[in-house]
C-alpha cells in the first residue's frame, strides 16, 4: 500500500507528489499518459500542433459540450465538433505545452465578493484564505518552477514577500521598444512578464534557447518549468515516487461514508484492470475531469457521488473571460526600431499589463478588469500559411495564393494581445455525467455545459478597446479583437468549490473533501472565482500549500 | 499561458452535417470504410482528381508550387490513427462529388474549365468546405518539416523565410517510410 496515490501528474499533481517525497512518504503519482522525456521532444508541427498526438483521440474519450442555441440547451460530443477539451495527457500534463506567462493573483481576487458585492445571475463568494496564506506558497512556486521575471510596482500589483525574481527575465524582441514607447504615450504602464522560462540554467535544467516555437510545444532544454521538469523529476530522485504511466482512473472506491479505499485502474496499454491501495488520495485531473471522476465514483454510501453531500459537485466551472487581437507591423511606417529587429526570431515580447485589473471608469462605473498579456502571434509555419486566405468570401489560389503567403511571411509580423478577465461562476456552467455517452473505459463522460455571463463580455470588450489603441500607436494595421463567451478550453477550474461550509461547499480550506477524510483535491478545481490572471502559478501554488497541509495529516496517522 | 480559443468558424463544428449531406448524395460508400487495404484502393481512385484541384490551387509557375511528394503525404498521414476519420471520409467524398458533377472528367478540363467547375463548387457550402480542406492538407504537405518528405531541402521555408524551431524531428510520428 501506498501513503498516497495522486491521479493526474500535471502542475498540481507533480506539485504534491514533489513536497510529499521529499517528506519521505511513499507516493504513486498515476498518469493515463505515457512518459515523454525532454529528448523525446521536437518542433515539430504537423505531429505536435496538426494532430492529436498527446491528447486522446476524440471517438475514444471525449466530452459533450452543451450549449444553449435558440433557446434550448444543446449537447454535442466533441467527436463530432473536434472542440476537444484535453490539454496534453502525458506525464507533466499540459504544463509541458504552456507559454508559461504566469502571473499571481490580487489579494482582493480572494474576496470578490467583499469587494463588489452580489453580482446578479453570477454565484460570487470570497475564497476560505487570503492572499497572505499563499503568498508563501507563490514564492515557493516560483523558486521551485523557475519562473524569470522582474518585479516593477504596480497599483495593481500583488506584494511579495521577496524583493524580485530570482531568474531575470528571459530575452527580448527589440519591439518592446516601440510597445513600451505605445504604452507610456497613452499613459499606460507596461510590466515585464514573470514567465515560467528559465532564463539561466538551474539544478540539470538548461536556459531557454530561444527556439521561436514555445508555447504548444514540449522543451528541449528543460528550461520551461513544466510539472515534469521542475517537480516530477526531482521527486523521482528521492526513490520514494512510483510513476505509473500508461494509467487511467475509472473511479475511485470507498468502502463506508468517510474514505476512499483504493482506486480501479485500468492500464491504457493491455487494459488489464487492477486496485490501487492507498492511505490517502489526491486528485489533479485537471477540473472538469476530477469532477467526473467523484461523480463516476458514487456508490451506496455516496449516492450522489463522492464528496457530494452539499450537491455542489461539479457546479460552478470557470474558464477564463476576455478574448485576443491582433495587428499587423510592417516595415512601412515602422516606428523606433528597425524591421530586421522586429523580425528577428525567437526573443519573448515579454510585457503585460495590469492598468484595468481593476476598473473606476467615470462612464462605465467601477467593476473588476482583468489582466492583458502581448506577444507575437504563434510562429507555427503552417498555421500562419493557412490563415486567412480567403479574399470576400472566397478562397484565393492560383499565383495570388503563393504571393499572398510569401508577402504574409515576409513583410509583416503579427502582434497580439491576450485579456484574461473573471469568468464568474453561475448556474449554467457545470460538468456533470452524460446520461448516454461513455468513453471506451465504459465510464460515463463529462457532460461540459458552458455559458459565459454578460459581464464577462463587457469587461473583455473595455480592455480591448484599449489594447486596440496600443496597436494603432504602434502604427499596426488591419487591427482586429475577438470577445466571446466561448471558453478557452485549457484555461479551466472550479467544480469542487473550497468554503468553510460542507452544505456550499465540497472541500475545506485545505482542499480536503468535506465528506471524506482521505480524500484532497489538488487541481484548480478548488478555486470559487478564478481571479483574472491564467491559472498555472496559483495552481502550483495552492497544490504546495495542499500538499503541506497532507504532510500534517499523514504524520498523524 | 496561450489562450487555446477554439474557432467556430473553420467549419469543422458542422462536420458531421456534411457527411449526412454526403450521404444525401450517394456518397455514403465511404463511411463503410474498415480497413486499411480499403482506404489505399478508396484513395487511389480520387487520388488524380485531389492533385488536379492541388494543381490548380499551387499552379507549377507560381511561387508555392506544389510538389509531386504531396499525395504520398496526404495517404501516408490520412492512414495514420491520428487523423480524423470524418475528414478521412470528407476528403475521399468531396473528389468523388466533383467528378459526379463533371461526369468523371474534371481532371481533363482545361485550366479555365477547371477555375469556373470549382468556383461552381466554392458556391456550395459542402464544395467551399472540402476545398478548403484540400488547402489546408497541401499546405501541411508544403510547410512541415523536410522528414516528411514533401519541404525537401526546405524549399517551401526558404521561400517565405520561415524555419521550423530546434530540435527537428528525427522520427515521424506516421512512423518510417522510404521516401
Amino acid at each position: 500500500m501506498y501513503d498516497v496515490v495522486i491521479v493526474g501528474s500535471g502542475a498540481s499533481g507533480g506539485a504534491v507528489a514533489y513536497t510529499l517525497c521529499k517528506a519521505g512518504f511513499k507516493v504513486a503519482l498515476l498518469e493515463k499518459g505515457r512518459l515523454m522525456k525532454r529528448e523525446e521532444f521536437s518542433k515539430d508541427e504537423q505531429a505536435y500542433c496538426r494532430r492529436d498526438l498527446v491528447t486522446p483521440n476524440l471517438f475514444d474519450e471525449y466530452h459533450t459540450i452543451e450549449e444553449k442555441v435558440e433557446g434550448e440547451w444543446v449537447a454535442t460530443p466533441s467527436y463530432e465538433s473536434g472542440w476537444s477539451f484535453w490539454n496534453g495527457n502525458i506525464v507533466g500534463g499540459s504544463s509541458n505545452f504552456m507559454s508559461g506567462m504566469l502571473h499571481r493573483m490580487h489579494p482582493d481576487d480572494f474576496r470578490l465578493k467583499s469587494k463588489y458585492g452580489e453580482i446578479k445571475g453570477a454565484n460570487v463568494v470570497d475564497w476560505p484564505i487570503g492572499y497572505g496564506e499563499m503568498e508563501p506558497y507563490y514564492a515557493l512556486a516560483e523558486e521551485l518552477v523557475g519562473i524569470s521575471g522582474h518585479f516593477e510596482p504596480h497599483p495593481f500589483a500583488p506584494w511579495r514577500s521577496t524583493p524580485d525574481f530570482r531568474q531575470a527575465p528571459t530575452k527580448e524582441n527589440a519591439v518592446v521598444k516601440l510597445l513600451d514607447k505605445s504604452c507610456k504615450t497613452l499613459g499606460i504602464t507596461p510590466l515585464v512578464t514573470s514567465r515560467a522560462v528559465l532564463s539561466a540554467s538551474k539544478a540539470g535544467r538548461d536556459a531557454c534557447y530561444y527556439s521561436n516555437f514555445c508555447g504548444s510545444y514540449g522543451c528541449s532544454s528543460g528550461a520551461k518549468g513544466s510539472s515534469r521538469e521542475a517537480l516530477i523529476v526531482p521527486a523521482l530522485a528521492t526513490g520514494n515516487l512510483t510513476l505509473l504511466s500508461n494509467t487511467h482512473v475509472k473511479k475511485l472506491h470507498a468502502d463506508n461514508t468517510e474514505s476512499v479505499s483504493y482506486a480501479i485502474v485500468v492500464d491504457t496499454i493491455t487494459g488489464e484492470e487492477k486496485q490501487i491501495k492507498a492511505k490517502l488520495f489526491v486528485l489533479a485531473a485537471q477540473a472538469h475531469e476530477t469532477a467526473r471522476l467523484l461523480l463516476n465514483s458514487a456508490n451506496e454510501y455516496h449516492p450522489h457521488g463522492l464528496a457530494n453531500s452539499s450537491g455542489e459537485l461539479g457546479k460552478n466551472l470557470l474558464f477564463s473571460g476576455g478574448g485576443s487581437g491582433q495587428g499587423e507591423l510592417y516595415k512601412e511606417g515602422l516606428k523606433e526600431i528597425e524591421f530586421e529587429e522586429l523580425m528577428t526570431t525567437g526573443l519573448f515580447v515579454n510585457r503585460s499589463v495590469l492598468d484595468w485589473y481593476f476598473i473606476d471608469d467615470p462612464k462605465e462605473g467601477r467593476f473588476k478588469g482583468g489582466s492583458v498579456e502581448f506577444m507575437f502571434e504563434h510562429q507555427n509555419i503552417i498555421s500562419r500559411a493557412a490563415k486567412d486566405n480567403q479574399e470576400e468570401g472566397k478562397l484565393v489560389w492560383g499565383s495570388a495564393l503563393g504571393e499572398r503567403i510569401v508577402k504574409r511571411f515576409r513583410e509583416q509580423k503579427s502582434i497580439r494581445f491576450e485579456i484574461f478577465n473573471d469568468w464568474l461562476p453561475t448556474d449554467d456552467c457545470f460538468v456533470a455525467l452524460d446520461p448516454v455517452h461513455k468513453d471506451k473505459y465504459g465510464m460515463p463522460v463529462g457532460k461540459l455545459r458552458l455559458n459565459g455571463h454578460p459581464q464577462d463580455i463587457k469587461v473583455g470588450e473595455y480592455i480591448a478597446k484599449h489594447c486596440e489603441k496600443i496597436l494603432q500607436e504602434m502604427g499596426a494595421q488591419n487591427i482586429y479583437a475577438s470577445i466571446s463567451a466561448v471558453p478557452a478550453q485549457n484555461l479551466v477550474a472550479g467544480g469542487c468549490r473550497f468554503g468553510d461550509d460542507p452544505k456550499t461547499s465540497v472541500l475545506n480550506k485545505e482542499c480536503r473533501a468535506h465528506d471524506v477524510k482521505n480524500l484532497y483535491v489538488a487541481d484548480a478545481s478548488f478555486m470559487p472565482t478564478g481571479g483574472s490572471v491564467p491559472y498555472t502559478w496559483t495552481i502550483y501554488a495552492n497544490a504546495l500549500r495542499v500538499a503541506d497541509a497532507i504532510v500534517k495529516q499523514l504524520k498523524n496517522i | 499561458m496561450l489562450r487555446k480559443d477554439f474557432i467556430k468558424k473553420t467549419g469543422i463544428m458542422k462536420r458531421r452535417n456534411f457527411l449526412i449531406l454526403g450521404s444525401a448524395l450517394g456518397l455514403f460508400s465511404y463511411l463503410k470504410l474498415k480497413k486499411s487495404d480499403d482506404f489505399e484502393v478508396a484513395f487511389k481512385n480520387v487520388k488524380p482528381t485531389i492533385e488536379a484541384v492541388q494543381g490548380h490551387m499551387f499552379p507549377q509557375n507560381s511561387k508555392l508550387p506544389l510538389s509531386l511528394q504531396t499525395s504520398l503525404f496526404m495517404y501516408e498521414t490520412m492512414s495514420h490513427p491520428s487523423f480524423d476519420k470524418d475528414i478521412r471520409v470528407f476528403v475521399l467524398e468531396g473528389a468523388s462529388e466533383l467528378e459526379k458533377r463533371h461526369d468523371n472528367h474534371f481532371t481533363s478540363l482545361a485550366a479555365q474549365e477547371k477555375e469556373i467547375a470549382l468556383r461552381a463548387y466554392e458556391e456550395t457550402n459542402y464544395g467551399s468546405a472540402w476545398l478548403s480542406q484540400i488547402m489546408t492538407l497541401t499546405l501541411e504537405a508544403h510547410f512541415s518539416d523536410p522528414i516528411y518528405g514533401v519541404n525537401k531541402n526546405e524549399k517551401y521555408w526558404d521561400e517565405v523565410g520561415a524555419y521550423g524551431g530546434l530540435p527537428r524531428p528525427k522520427q515521424r510520428y506516421i512512423g518510417t517510410i522510404d521516401v
